[in-house]
């Protein structure tokens, strides 16, 4: 049931929170969050009359707010040109010509419990992970810590799975070496 | 056998991904048992992915808008209706 008071300045009341929590988990900048959130209580003020009712006001305005994100994205993407071609294959670095490795992995013992909880590994890792390349970080983000699903990440950053796939292998590799020369071969673990 | 190395770290990144074949899968158990290199990769990435996987769900559990933010959000709601 539609209500009187329903409205954009009352959902910026009861469900601005929680919507700005949605958009900095994918979009991980205040601003941009902030615009997001903007939008989308406006696109469901002027779709309001399609609002069926069906579901809570909450749930439908996540809705809207995960199609202005995915938007956004893939504007950034396309915008900035941010391709990444297949043939150009920098995994190469980590292997020789006879496809064994160049610098071969090493064990490591920690546990992922106490890496998460020690701040010096989380910002090792944070710097890590924005030092890949652009395109890879999008799709290592949204796969590996927001947790998307493979459908909406490909359709969010125009690739096909394939090309997914090969975009994180590239991504994990460069994030195993940057963490294992950064932390684990230091041993400043504390 | 060294030589499939490269091959078999895909492997190992896909299966975070999508569940593998059963042909898949065998070439990849058959290779981590004889290949320590390969068996390493593949703990290091899996312990990253659990991590980063943590980091999503307690990043942003206290965040919340500014008074300013949401006072700013309240003006362009009005400018612009």
């Amino acid at each position: 049931m539609k209500k009187v008071d329903d409205g954009p300045h009352s959902w910026l009341h009861e469900h601005g929170d929680y919507l700005y929590r949605f958009a900095m988990s994918r979009l991980h900048n205040e601003d941009l969050a902030a615009d997001m959130l903007q939008e989308t209580l406006l696109a469901g003020w002027k779709g309001f009359d399609k609002f069926a009712g069906q579901s809570s006001i909450r749930t439908w305005l996540v809705g809207i707010l995960k199609h202005k994100i995915i938007d956004h994205i893939r504007r950034e993407i396309r915008g900035r040109n941010l391709s990444e071609a297949v043939e150009n294959d920098p995994t190469s670095a980590y292997f020789n010509s006879n496809g064994s490795w160049s610098d071969a992995p090493a064990a490591w013992k920690e546990n992922p419990e106490d890496l998460f909880s020690n701040e010096q590994f989380y910002k090792t890792l944070e710097s890590c992970i924005n030092k890949l390349p652009e395109k890879q970080q999008i799709v290592f983000r949204m796969r590996d810590i927001t947790g998307e699903d493979t459908e909406t990440t490909c359709k969010t950053c125009d690739v096909t799975s394939t090309h997914l796939h090969v975009l994180l292998h590239r991504a994990r590799l460069a994030l195993r070496t940057c963490l294992n020369i950064h932390w684990f071969e230091r041993g400043n673990r504390s | 056998m060294r030589h499939a190395c490269k091959k078999i770290s895909q492997l190992a990144s896909d299966s975070l991904d999508r569940p593998l074949s059963l042909l898949e899968r065998l070439k990849f158990k058959l290779h981590l048992s004889m290949c320590s290199h390969c068996r390493d990769f593949d703990h290091n990435i899996k312990l990253i992915h659990k991590v980063t996987a943590m980091m999503h769900t307690t990043d942003y559990g206290q965040t919340r808008l500014s008074e300013k933010q949401r006072q700013q959000l309240h003006n362009n709601l009005n400018a612009i209706k």
